[in-house]
């Protein structure tokens, strides 16, 4: 009788033992994620592709992906991460990086195969010596124009295309006196879209090391090279580059006003252009036989790097330190860094991405565009990240008001632009 | 048939028994309203005043600094200076435009112009929308190419005043604060015109018999009869205003140059826009803001009460 019991008591052990080794260790766990983009659809698109692969291969775990704006999703973070009631995975991007030194994200160096990612995407993200997040997006400030405006204006792009200073003035000139708006731009929601020729004038000029100086406050807004660009740009300004709307017009207006009503000759924009130009006509996209055209930015005379381009991290997920799933976080961010996730991007989205894929995928709708980008990237340098990604404090708010704002807006003289600048963010 | 047992009241009905101290129901009638209160604004209120002594750092890590934010928020802060000028601005124009619209459309409305009852839908419906529809329906009204402001002017023949309204730093202001103005006069209209129902009429009707005229009236027998209203709004006005945050945040971000600042907006701006987790410093703003509109609200009412009640 004994031995019975002995031995009932070893099969209902083991029984146990198998029954737990057979259970899903996941078993009822949502994994939560908060991402930015909501109104991105192919974004999303991918996004929850990922999410039902986790699903497929974690049974019994499911993720919830909670859609935010760019400035809600921030607050959220900012109020729930300190209470301990943020998600498992956030959408992160580079200028919020007082997330990762106030300890809120888990360093990533042991949990993620960056065999798949772009070992400089993945630089964007280290800091003292750890990966903070898995980028996703990566993009560079490109200069897309009208095919046909451009030459109906009688110009014609070099074989580098670029202009030299004095062409792209005599363009913005000559557009202006047709009626045509030269550089469609607006700041209505945005704090970044009005810096782009300025920024990108001043990183030629003074190339990658003293523009790098420049916004860290070590090389002085009056430095004679700042000033020059700072007058060339005031002489576009006041021969009409921007909209008379720069002020008021909003990101996606601003779109809009390029491609479809009433038209300009130029927009400056990150690479990400195409998250609203290649939707279809009826949601605001731009129409199918729009002459789209991409040029480099204007050389400057003397510059020190014509050549360097930025480009920046854009949309990356990092995982809550206070996270009890990071594994299974983990295994969501690998998910979304396979090279046929990297391919589906490419295609639908039109964009680059920090995943090595294997050469340019084909699209159906729009199979130039992305060799045109490509073609663009020749012989560039990179300087990583927009100012607004890594400026802080008083420097950022002067930025945003000056650079961002009112000097491209007609507001400011030079010499008061160069004073503000210097009083935000010139430390030495 | 079911027996009935009257019970007879005894003289100490309702009362509690004599063990039972008087305090405890005081205590449990006012807990719960106490402890939304406590829980809800007391303790935000204390936290905020706690964390303007510190700046704060990551995971509840505080440094007590003393009176050193608000030292450099009174010496060092050019911004904050501009958003209490631009706010000071908005306040008391604004509360003064309010107001005296309420009344001029509520009086309108008094006098019963035509379509009265149309117009009072038209005038009230603002009110009904949300600042953020507001703000955007404003941000297209002065558009400087498809604007109605512009468009309106162009097809006048007054192009030569056509403006980038909000982005010029010497109008801004007042374009936001005219947007303002036309989502709450619809507010003070209501207000007033019940007030003005309310009015005696024999009062009125005295003053007509002694074929006193309409502006006579207004300034003799109206306004004054008004005054406890008109004293209310323009409290209530002018806290709001002192507190603009929506309608500068949406049109404008507190854009060009600072030219919209508000304080909320420089404190919103502070604890969230900066890249950094401190909200020692915004806090400090917050204390001191709030010091200044209970101040200010005191010297209004303190101005504007009534030393001899009117009767009637």
């Amino acid at each position: 009788m004994r031995k019975i019991a002995i031995a009932g008591a070893l099969v209902l052990a083991l029984g146990g033992v198998f029954e737990l080794s057979q259970k899903p260790q996941e078993e009822g766990i949502t994994l939560s994620i908060w991402s930015h983009e909501a109104d991105e659809l192919a974004k999303v698109a991918v996004r929850e592709r990922v999410a039902r692969e986790i699903e497929r291969t974690h049974p019994g775990v499911h993720v919830r992906i909670t859609w935010y704006d760019s400035e809600g999703l921030v607050v959220a973070l900012k109020t729930a991460l300190p209470a301990g009631q943020g998600p498992d995975v956030f959408y992160i991007e580079t200028d919020w990086s007082d997330l990762i030194t106030d300890g809120y994200v888990l360093p990533l160096d042991n949990l993620i195969d960056w065999g798949n990612i772009y070992p400089w995407a993945r630089q964007a993200w280290i800091n003292d010596g750890k990966t903070w997040a898995v980028p996703q997006e990566v993009y560079t400030d490109e200069l897309y124009y009208n095919k046909d405006l451009l030459a109906k204006l009688g110009f014609t792009l070099p074989p580098n295309a670029q202009f030299s200073q004095e062409q792209f003035l005599d363009l913005i000139k000559k557009a202006r006196a047709s009626g045509v708006t030269p550089i469609v731009q607006g700041v209505g929601d945005r704090n970044y879209p009005g810096a782009y020729l300025l920024t990108q004038a001043l990183l030629h000029k003074l190339g990658l090391d003293d523009y790098a100086r420049l916004f860290a406050g070590h090389l002085s807004f009056e430095d004679a090279r700042v000033e020059a660009v700072f007058r060339w740009v005031k002489e576009l300004v006041d021969a009409g580059a921007y909209p008379k709307n720069f002020m008021t017009l909003k990101l996606g207006e601003s779109h809009f006003y390029f491609y479809q009503k009433p038209g300009g000759v130029m927009l400056p924009m990150g690479s990400w252009y195409t998250g609203r130009a290649f939707v279809p006509v009826d949601e605001g996209g731009q129409p199918e036989d729009f002459p789209l055209g991409i040029m480099q930015f204007p050389a400057m005379d003397d510059g020190a790097c014509n050549e360097c381009k930025v480009r920046a991290v854009g949309s990356s997920f990092a995982i809550n330190a206070a996270s009890p799933n990071r594994q299974l976080a983990a295994d969501y961010l690998n998910a979304m860094s396979t090279l046929e996730i990297g391919e589906f991007w490419i295609d639908t989205v039109h964009l680059q991405t920090a995943v090595k894929t294997q050469g340019i995928p084909a699209s159906a709708h729009y199979p130039g565009y992305y060799p045109a980008l490509m073609a663009r990237q020749q012989g560039a340098k990179y300087f990583g990240g927009e100012p607004t990604d890594f400026l802080e404090g008083a420097c950022l708010d002067t930025y945003v008001q000056v650079i961002n704002s009112s000097f491209p807006g007609g507001l400011l003289s030079v010499d008061e632009a160069l004073r503000l600048m210097n009083r935000g963010c010139y430390k030495d | 048939m079911a027996s009935v047992v009257r019970v007879e009241p005894s003289d100490d009905r309702g009362r509690l028994p004599a063990q039972f101290p008087a305090w405890i129901p005081i205590v449990i009638f006012i807990a719960p309203a106490f402890i939304l209160y406590a829980g809800f604004t007391l303790f935000p209120v204390l936290k905020t005043i706690y964390n303007s002594l510190h700046v704060m750092k990551p995971h509840n890590a505080v440094e007590f600094v003393g009176l050193g934010n608000y030292g450099a928020l009174l010496t060092h802060d050019d911004v904050f200076w501009k958003a209490v000028k631009n706010t000071a601005i908005f306040a008391l124009f604004g509360t003064v435009f309010d107001v005296a619209c309420g009344l001029l459309l509520a009086l309108l409305l008094f006098a019963k112009i035509p379509l009265a009852r149309f117009w009072k839908i038209v005038w009230f419906s603002p009110v009904l929308i949300s600042y953020v529809v507001v703000g955007i329906i404003w941000v297209w009204v002065y558009d400087y190419d498809w604007g109605f402001v512009n468009t309106g002017l162009r097809l006048v023949g007054l192009g030569s005043l056509e403006h980038a309204w909000l982005g010029d730093p010497h109008t801004a202001l007042w374009a936001v604060l005219a947007t303002q103005v036309w989502k709450w006069a619809g507010f003070n209209m209501i207000v007033f015109l019940a007030a003005l129902y309310a009015l005696p009429e024999d009062v009125l009707g005295a003053a007509e018999l002694d074929h006193c005229g309409w502006l006579a009236k207004l300034f003799y027998i109206i306004l004054p009869m008004l005054r406890p209203t008109v004293v209310s709004l323009l409290v209530l006005s002018f806290v709001g205003k002192m507190m603009v945050f929506d309608v500068v945040w949406i049109m404008t971000r507190g854009g060009p140059l600072w030219s919209t600042e508000t304080v909320s907006t420089y404190v919103y701006k502070r604890a969230f826009d900066w890249n950094t987790f401190d909200l020692g410093y915004p806090s400090a703003i917050a204390v001191l803001w709030f010091a200044m509109i209970l101040a200010f609200v005191a010297l209004l009412i303190g101005l504007l009460r009534q030393r001899d009640k009117m009767e009637y």
